[in-house]
């Protein structure tokens, strides 16, 4: 039984060792197909997953009337521009509010070398838990900055970026986009580092709420303004309670909340953009079928000798037959190996443009239920391709095909 | 004692025109065991197919082969495939060994289909047939008279009880063709197998005690 079986896997490489280089071809549209239907599939769903993570603790943001997408977008994950600003008031006034446990003031509109400089309380970084019984921690000899100094906290994604160090001093500069001439005159004192945490947080400079309100060349009514409130609420009762004050009775600010149902919509407007790709995986799968399916009919027209040869030796049709369906097996394996690794570059990407954008460190990728049914369907794919060739194996005429005739 | 008996065996093909042409119609043959065998007869008389009909490659139309009193004919695929594998050895005019295998991997393979698997007999065999040093080389790397003694190792690989050779010496110049009738007599006295060869040189007839001419036993243009 073991013998056969080494006989099948010899007389199948074999057979692809032959036809290497048509194997080969089948073997890396299958990876492309297989990498590029993982990669929509599994990265989508594994940004999906790391922005609901990186809500950083939040339940709800309040910022000016307008979108509370990007309310969410330009305050948890310092992406897009502020829809407005609100008074220093209404913060006052939400944070007394009963049924909200935290509020955090933000204030942005200034960077340092395209990272976005966030004026927020001491406290966040000191009191609020961003992921359950998780404080932001700074890295040894830092400390977080001083409600009335020129001081900065940056994220470890900045510091690693800029090469930024405790003791460093850097100019603000105006805008959400950096532009050389708009510099502030205000020198900021670098007091902190972050420790990593794979969230928005790491990829922004903190700094004092009044150090923005105040900055040098800010016009005067920025001194009384914010730009959003980060709100953790109790319950769900105080949110919905929150929002119809906000959203149906007040005209003044917009309150995202609960963040996650918003978070969906964004990555709905993405849904066209993963159908495209899926087709286009499901066409490369047809165009490697087809392929592996031509490999193995040429490798047969020149395959039909040696297998009436080894008919005549005494091997059964179904022998012959698996040694075909063998070859596409390997093929399909490879194939399948493949597309996990083009999955792996991909993801790596990914993970470093969604890094370098937005903060969010991309899920690691876990081999699930679900990724083993993406590799048997793949496989299952080339054994089907198989089919036809294996079947003309089974019918070979090994007479017609042993030649010379007497 | 009769390892093979055949009778009124009858085989036809279609012409492209449609017409059935009669190719084997023999009425008796037979072979003892361990009996050496020469067939004469020209090309394209039908030998082979008469050779292909014996080995279960081709079924007849109509007849009767026994082998070891088993009636082969109505056999079902699958064991006339065990049959090839355990009993009957096949050696053919262009030696047709696996070209991508080495010597000892064309033995190993016949062998595996068979119920006795033991490389060290098949390594011995090509050491009999003087091939000790070219166990890995792959056939285009022998020369021809190489390649026909991996293809006479090969057919007795599984100690058959009949070996059939179809023009063994065809492709062999007429030093290498008297070496492989002999190793090929010589290998199958070893073992006691019995030996029908076909041929259409008379030279490689003349070598056996039992002579018969392939037009004698066929005739294909009877009317039965």
């Amino acid at each position: 039984m073991m013998k056969q079986f080494g006989n099948l896997f010899l007389l199948s490489t074999r057979g692809i060792k032959q036809f290497l280089f048509s194997s080969l071809i089948a073997s890396f549209s299958i990876a492309m197909a297989g990498g590029l239907f993982l990669s929509t599939w599994k990265i989508k769903e594994g940004a999906q997953k790391s922005f609901k993570l990186s809500s950083s603790g939040f339940d709800a943001v309040l910022g000016a009337r307008g979108s509370k997408l990007q309310l969410i977008l330009n305050a948890i994950f310092h992406l897009e521009d502020s829809p407005g600003n609100l008074d220093w008031e209404q913060y006052e006034l939400i944070k007394s509010t009963p049924g909200v446990k935290e509020a955090y003031p933000l204030a942005v509109g200034d960077n340092y070398m395209g990272f976005r400089i966030v004026g927020t309380l001491p406290s966040l970084i000191t009191e609020h838990e961003w992921r359950e019984d998780t404080r932001y921690e700074l890295n040894s000899g830092g400390r977080v900055f001083s409600e009335l100094n020129k001081e900065a906290v940056v994220g470890s994604f900045v510091s690693s970026r800029l090469g930024l160090k405790v003791g460093d001093t850097f100019h603000p500069y105006h805008g959400l986009t950096f532009n050389e001439s708009s510099k502030h005159d205000d020198i900021y004192v670098v007091v902190g580092i972050l420790s990593p945490t794979g969230t928005p947080a790491d990829k922004v400079i903190w700094v004092p709420i009044k150090g923005i309100q105040h900055m040098d060349g800010h016009a005067s009514e920025y001194a009384n303004s914010i730009s959003a409130v980060l709100l953790k609420i109790k319950g769900i009762a105080a949110g919905m309670e929150l929002s119809m004050k906000y959203n149906r009775q007040g005209n003044q600010a917009t309150l995202a909340w609960p963040i996650a149902p918003t978070l969906a919509s964004f990555f709905k407007r993405l849904v066209w953009f993963e159908e495209i790709l899926k087709a286009i995986a499901y066409l490369i799968a047809l165009m490697s079928s087809l392929i592996i399916l031509a490999t193995l009919r040429n490798s047969m027209n020149e395959r039909k000798r040696e297998f009436a040869i080894l008919r005549c030796l005494g091997a059964g049709r179904s022998f012959v037959t698996q040694v075909v369906l063998g070859q596409s097996l390997i093929i399909a394996l490879v194939g399948a190996l493949g597309s996990f690794l083009i999955y792996f570059l991909t993801s790596s990407l990914a993970s470093y443009f969604l890094r370098n954008e937005t903060g969010v460190m991309l899920e690691p990728f876990t081999f699930d239920l679900n990724s083993w049914y993406v590799f048997l369907s793949i496989v299952f794919l080339g054994l089907v391709s198989g089919i036809p060739p294996a079947i003309s194996a089974y019918r070979v005429d090994i007479s017609k095909n042993l030649q010379h005739t007497t | 004692m009769t390892l093979l008996r055949v009778n009124q065996l009858k085989k036809s093909f279609s012409s492209p025109e449609g017409e059935s042409i009669k190719v084997v119609d023999v009425d008796k043959f037979s072979l003892d065991l361990s009996e050496f065998c020469g067939m004469r007869g020209e090309s394209g008389s039908g030998k082979t197919t008469f050779l292909h009909l014996l080995a279960g490659i081709l079924s007849p139309d109509d007849g009767l082969i026994e082998l070891e009193g088993q009636n082969t004919v109505d056999l079902n695929s699958a064991d006339k495939d065990s049959l090839r594998a355990g009993t009957i050895g096949y050696v053919f005019q262009s030696f047709n060994l696996l070209q991508g295998f080495s010597c000892i991997e064309n033995l190993k393979l016949a062998m595996s289909f068979g119920s006795n698997y033991d490389e060290s007999y098949a390594e011995g065999l090509l050491e009999k047939v003087g091939l000790a040093h070219r166990l890995s080389y792959k056939p285009s790397q022998l020369s021809i008279g190489q390649q026909q003694r991996v293809a006479l190792a090969r057919a007795l690989v599984n100690k058959p009880k009949l070996v059939l050779a179809d023009e063994p010496t065809g492709n062999l110049d007429s030093k290498n063709a008297n070496n492989a009738i002999n190793l090929l007599c010589e290998l199958c006295q070893e073992t006691d197998t019995a030996l029908l060869v076909v041929s259409h040189d008379e030279r490689v007839v003349s070598n056996f005690e039992r002579q018969i001419d392939w037009n004698e036993i066929n005739n294909p243009d009877s009317e039965k």
